[in-house]
């Protein structure tokens, strides 16, 4: 049974991703729809600030809670020897390009214009930054880390455009602006997902090797719980390029509230599959 | 719709397994064995190196005592334990892998 201190790591993981994605993929999709997006800058810039905020906070609350999970009580998380031994193994050198990419991040956001890109590049040093440590780490191979950037900058951008869709199918916005964008995120998708879906094999095939384990342990059924949301995202996903697009291009108002739902079903899978992932790389062990 | 299911499948997959923790592999003695008498030291083996940061023995209805483990990143710890009678004991460890992750465990003995 997981203690305290191993619950409240994964709770911390878990913002760090949430903060980490949603603050990287808001940028990502400033920067590539820079002229659909224009009129939501403020609010946008606003919202991946505060993402790349919790997403700072979190990292640094998940650094002193190993320190206490190492200690097994409160006071490690000011033990000086804990969280030495900690700095120095990649759990604390991640840390640096983490808090670097976030920092270019929040410096990007400031400015305007050409600033976008300044975060961009913050974020994408963020995403590398989580190839520092587990398997990715171990492995020691430069090509897996690209596999790994790749794969969590789709990601992003996934979640990414999820805020600002929303809002321009909101009430008053326009239906024909959202209908738009639905439509360029989908044409993207079709190239972005399955690059997403390759990064996804080619680590699968070089980290976990045998997936016949995945119905034999407790890794295994926690993978699947996280296979669940998945395809919850992906059904909600299609939906909105089959169905809601297509009708809100055709002027159906009804479709924009069926996006919005879709777009809420879609939060609420991403936050499962954050917190099974957290759970799985800071509870469960994989096989083998 | 069933191919995109299916890419999913295998894109859950691949961001799961970014977790390499080191493994305990044997104790000494081993979880669950009876014994005659307490053993001087506990040893402890793990797949990779791994520093332990606390390791912790009690005796079923007794206080845990903190037992002094090399400060060291290591496979193998070799650990004296002094004193101790009959009982079920259960030691509890915790450590940092080499990896960066903050690990825990235990196993039990009996000595009668």
């Amino acid at each position: 049974m997981p203690d305290l201190w191993q619950i409240a790591s994964v709770l911390a993981k878990f913002l760090l991703y949430f903060g980490v994605l949603g603050s990287v993929g808001l940028v990502l999709v400033r920067a590539v729809f820079g002229r659909e997006t224009d009129p939501m800058d403020a609010p946008l810039r606003r919202r991946a600030a505060a993402f790349a905020v919790l997403a700072l906070l979190a990292g640094a609350l998940g650094f002193v809670l190993q320190a206490a999970m190492l200690a097994g009580e409160a006071s490690g998380i000011a033990d000086p020897e804990m969280l030495g031994l900690l700095w120095k193994t990649p759990a604390g050198t991640r840390l640096i390009p983490l808090g670097a990419g976030l920092a270019l991040v929040l410096a990007g956001l400031w400015g305007g214009g050409l600033n976008i890109w300044i975060a961009v590049a913050g974020g994408l040093l963020t995403l590398w930054s989580f190839s520092r440590v587990g398997h990715v780490a171990d492995a020691g191979a430069v090509w897996l880390d690209a596999f790994l950037l790749l794969h969590l900058a789709m990601g992003a951008f996934w979640i990414g455009i999820l805020s600002p869709l929303r809002a321009l199918a909101a009430a008053g916005g326009s239906l024909a602006e959202a209908a738009a964008l639905g439509r360029r995120f989908g044409r993207i998708a079709t190239i972005a997902v399955p690059l997403l879906i390759a990064a996804g094999i080619v680590m699968a095939w070089r980290l976990l090797g045998d997936l016949s384990m995945l119905l034999a342990t407790g890794y295994g059924i926690a993978l699947l719980a996280k296979v669940t949301g998945v395809g919850v995202l992906l059904a909600a996903a299609a939906a909105n390029k089959l169905r809601f697009v297509p009708a809100m291009e055709r002027g159906d108002a009804r479709a924009a509230a069926g996006l919005r739902r879709s777009i809420a079903l879609e939060w609420v899978a991403v936050c499962a599959i954050l917190l099974v992932t957290a759970g799985l790389t800071g509870l469960a062990a994989p096989p083998g | 719709m069933k191919r995109t299911l299916i890419a999913g499948l295998l894109v859950v997959f691949a961001s799961a397994g970014a977790v390499a923790h080191s493994r305990l592999g044997t104790t000494t003695p081993a979880d669950g064995s009876v014994l005659a008498e307490m053993p001087a030291e506990i040893v402890l083996t793990f797949s990779k190196r791994l520093r332990l940061t606390r390791v912790r023995m009690s005796r079923h209805g007794g206080k845990a005592i903190d037992l002094e483990a090399a400060k060291v990143f290591d496979t193998r710890f070799a650990i004296p334990v002094k004193g101790g009678g009959k009982g079920q004991y259960r030691v509890e460890w915790r450590g940092l892998a080499a990896d960066g992750h903050a690990m825990r465990g235990g196993f039990s003995f009996r000595v009668e």
